[in-house]
């Protein structure tokens, strides 16, 4: 950790020439977001007479990654919402150049006092105000849903979408990642894969920005019982704003108590808050396609997961830990939401 | 081998949560010791198992693709299928069991994909039990310690 506080405080003196005297300390790897390195840590430094401290957070790009425009669609979407109704950290720097920490990277101001955990909706100070935390997380959702994307600078995706190419695109997509990582076949969810082409969903309402992971675990919120960041945005693009939705309503994050969308709200809660937000509608036939979708994104990330684990193009166990344990419980919920379950 | 592996994983799993992960000086790393105890005793429970679901789910995939075999349309599709329903599992070690598995597995997948193109009630009845058996599978392989 030394070496790396050592080569980031050359970098941020880099960044900062009217700064003497750059020093970084407490520099720790935070936990979770196994295909991402994230770090908080502390800056200081003098500029004219006086001492400045900062309190930042690193994320850097893991060793495995070969994509290396992931950082910058991540830090898009932090400038385009920076001081907008949806609550996201400064983006600071953006840096793709490896000679600085040896792999691409961006900074962004800590938001201190929060907490992301999911055990802390349960349990603790903020478990009080769970319910206020629900309405305003997915009110939020429903900001997002309506932002206009041309407007935050984020028109463009991947190409060119209408409103019928939603679905298939997002299918297409996770299908083929599918295809190339499994490790053995996946009877659950290829049948989920069928059922999602026999029955498309109606055509999306509008192109919206999607978050991509909108879920508990992925905001910072306060003791209070304010929520204070919307995190990860790395998997954002335009699409179809019910896979949002339905994203954040599947039972994997609050798992094993399914009675509370993402351990806040009572799921028909969660869809009015965002309804009443977005000025969007969720009807039923169209929001279970998108929460079979759901399933079927998340055991294509889980099946990735413990891909790259068993190639040992990552060590962290957490990667084998979700395909052992995490992806055989959404298989169930797979079933479940199918209506196949007894 | 005592004691036996299953224990043992389990004893590793609680040292790793009460006498490792404290004295460990940062949250990562404590954090980090808490999935690999967590995996520890996924592997504790698994062990006991590991052979019985496979022959289990072997047999059964085996039993349903004789079933389904003449319904099958495609002569293709309806030799593998009669093929595997003939096979079995002689060596017990879990390599085999496996491959043996993921050759099953991939099968069933094309029989659901063939049987859903047909509409006869011998068909519907077919399906229904490759869902049973989808269900069968999820709960062979389901791990009681939940990490989150």
């Amino acid at each position: 950790m030394q070496e790396l506080e050592e080569r980031f405080a050359r970098y941020a003196a880099h960044r900062l020439p009217a700064a003497r005297d750059v020093r970084v300390d407490s520099l720790a790897r935070i936990h979770g977001g196994a295909s991402r390195e994230t770090y908080r840590l502390r800056l200081r430094f003098v500029e004219g007479e006086s001492v400045q401290e900062r309190r930042l957070i690193l994320r850097r790009d893991p060793v495995s990654s070969l994509i290396e425009t992931e950082r910058s669609h991540e830090f898009r979407a932090y400038q385009a919402f920076h001081g907008s109704e949806v609550p996201v950290p400064e983006p600071l720097w953006l840096e793709q150049d490896p000679r600085w920490l040896e792999r691409p990277f961006f900074v962004m101001e800590e938001v201190t006092g929060c907490d992301a955990s999911l055990k802390g909706l349960s349990e603790g100070p903020a478990a009080a105000h769970r319910e206020r935390i629900g309405k305003e997380l997915w009110r939020i959702l429903g900001v997002i849903s309506r932002s206009d994307p041309g407007r935050l600078g984020l028109g463009r995706g991947r190409g060119e979408l209408s409103l019928e190419q939603c679905w298939e695109r997002e299918l297409s997509h996770w299908e083929h990642v599918i295809d190339t990582d499994e490790l053995g076949p996946e009877p659950v969810t290829r049948a989920a894969i069928r059922w999602l082409r026999r029955n498309p969903p109606p055509p999306a309402q509008r192109i919206a920005i999607v978050h991509g992971d909108f879920r508990s675990g992925n905001f910072l919120y306060d003791t209070e019982g304010q929520i204070r960041a919307i995190l990860d945005w790395e998997m954002w693009h335009l699409g179809d704003p019910l896979e949002d939705l339905a994203w954040s309503l599947n039972p994997i994050w609050s798992w094993p108590n399914v009675s509370l969308a993402g351990r806040l709200l009572p799921r028909d809660g969660a869809v009015s808050a965002w309804e009443l937000s977005s000025g969007l509608r969720a009807s039923p036939e169209a929001l279970l396609w998108w929460e079979v979708f759901t399933n079927v994104k998340s055991l294509a990330i889980w099946i990735s997961s413990a891909r790259e684990y068993s190639d040992a193009r990552s060590s962290d166990p957490t990667l084998a830990l979700v395909g052992w344990m995490i992806q055989g419980v959404q298989e169930r919920i797979t079933l479940d939401t199918l209506g196949r379950s007894k | 081998m005592k004691p036996e592996g299953p224990r043992t994983l389990q004893l590793l799993a609680q040292h790793m949560l009460a006498e490792i992960a404290p004295r460990l000086a940062n949250d990562y790393a404590q954090k980090t010791a808490g999935v690999i105890a967590g995996l520890l005793l996924a592997a504790a429970e698994e062990w006991d198992r590991a052979a019985a679901r496979r022959v289990e789910e072997n047999c059964a995939l085996r039993v349903l693709f004789g079933d389904a075999a003449p319904l099958v349309r495609s002569s293709g599709l309806r030799t593998r299928l009669v093929a595997a329903a003939r096979g079995g599992d002689e060596d017990l070690r879990i390599a085999p069991l496996e491959s043996a598995n993921a050759e099953l597995r991939a099968l069933l997948i094309d029989l659901q994909a063939h049987i859903e193109s047909l509409q006869s009630e011998e068909a519907l009845r077919i399906d229904e039990r490759i869902w049973e058996e989808l269900r069968a599978g999820v709960s062979r392989r389901a791990i009681a310690f939940w990490p989150l």
